[in-house]
């Protein structure tokens, strides 16, 4: 009774929820994009010509320059939580992206090929995001400036996250009945993939266009186009 | 109280104010530039973040239907920890003084607005001590 309800589960977050969740994701991505392009209008005229913004240093003010800017930037002021970040985020898109086991599901269906890393390296990345996770969860539990705008949609989401890298985690290593930790991993990823475009890790379509705006408002390369009023 | 002119003020910033409150990821990165919560010992409540949810994020949440206590409690937020300097950065962009600046806009269209503790010679009890 359980198998047979095992399996259909299976199938069917292999076959049609798998299917639905990516369109709901593509299109959920692009819908995000269109809703931003919206915000924005034309640039207005400069009122003074970019050249006016530029400043000559001498090599002493560029050197305090730089080092101002050093003391001002996330690195500097938040170490931990910078490399946490950077190093979390490498492998939350690398893992499921090069895993071994995802690319022989995507040869199987489509005979296609994807690039994937050795299983050892996977399976470190894997416990990276896991650890990275306890440190966000602890920053959240622990640290009054983030408790203080935490709320319940905080902590599911970042459960959202860490489902399907534990599961992952556990049927790699065969940890607790394969057949059900293996369903409950495609089910975890296929919640990711639907809520993703749609709550706060949207900021994975927002931050190129996030980096680009800051780049274009303060870089040298100015955009053309700025926020509606 | 006027809530139908809440809800019309909310509605009109409506898509790029929900917009920048969903993209708010609750890093708290934003606390170090902001100079209040510098010079109040990290009091949490001077948060570029916490100020923006406190007030306009609440007023988004219950569509404008908020009592004349908890308006005057977004007063305090808006008015007496943020002297709006537009110094406060967020690594996703959020424009964090706009979203104060329609918050404070919607509270005076509501009668109330804030008087800055240090200009009638009272002291900064916003702090709460």
């Amino acid at each position: 009774m359980y198998d047979s309800m095992l399996d259909s589960i299976y199938s069917f977050a292999r076959g049609p929820m798998l299917w639905a969740a990516v369109l709901i994701l593509c299109a959920g991505t692009v819908y995000r994009i269109y809703e931003l392009y919206l915000l924005t209008s034309r640039k207005k005229k400069r009122l003074l010509p970019a050249s006016a913004a530029k400043v000559s240093l001498s090599p002493e003010e560029q050197t305090l320059d730089r080092l101002a800017r050093f003391q001002q930037s996330a690195f500097a002021v938040h170490p931990v939580m910078f490399i946490v970040s950077i190093l979390f985020h490498i492998c939350l898109f690398a893992a499921p992206l090069l895993a071994l086991g995802h690319s022989l599901e995507i040869y199987r269906s489509w005979g296609i090929t994807p690039p994937s890393l050795p299983e050892p390296l996977i399976d470190g990345m894997t416990v990276i995001v896991l650890l990275c996770g306890i440190f966000f969860l602890m920053r959240r539990l622990v640290l009054p400036r983030v408790q203080a705008i935490s709320t319940l949609a905080d902590y599911v989401l970042l459960a959202c996250v860490m489902a399907p890298f534990l599961t992952g985690f556990f049927a790699y290593h065969h940890i607790f009945d394969y057949k059900t930790v293996i369903t409950l991993h495609l089910l975890a990823g296929n919640i990711l993939l639907i809520v993703l475009p749609f709550s706060k890790i949207g900021h994975m379509v927002y931050f190129f266009f996030v980096r680009l705006f800051i780049g274009s408002e303060f870089g040298p390369a100015r955009g053309s186009r700025e926020w509606k009023p | 109280m006027n809530t139908a002119v809440i809800q019309d003020m909310l509605q009109q910033h409506k898509k790029r104010m929900k917009l920048n409150l969903a993209a708010c990821a609750g890093c708290s990165l934003c606390a170090e530039s902001c100079f209040l919560f510098e010079l109040h010992d990290h009091d949490p409540r001077y948060m570029p973040s916490f100020k923006v949810l406190n007030s306009l994020g609440k007023l988004y949440r219950t569509h404008g239907r908020s009592t004349q206590e908890q308006l005057q409690g977004m007063a305090e937020i808006v008015w007496r920890t943020c002297v709006l300097c537009g110094r406060c950065y967020c690594p996703f962009g959020i424009d964090i003084p706009n979203m104060i600046a329609l918050a404070r806009d919607i509270l005076r269209a509501q009668g109330i607005a804030g008087v800055y503790p240090h200009s009638i010679g009272e002291p900064d009890d916003a702090q709460g001590e």
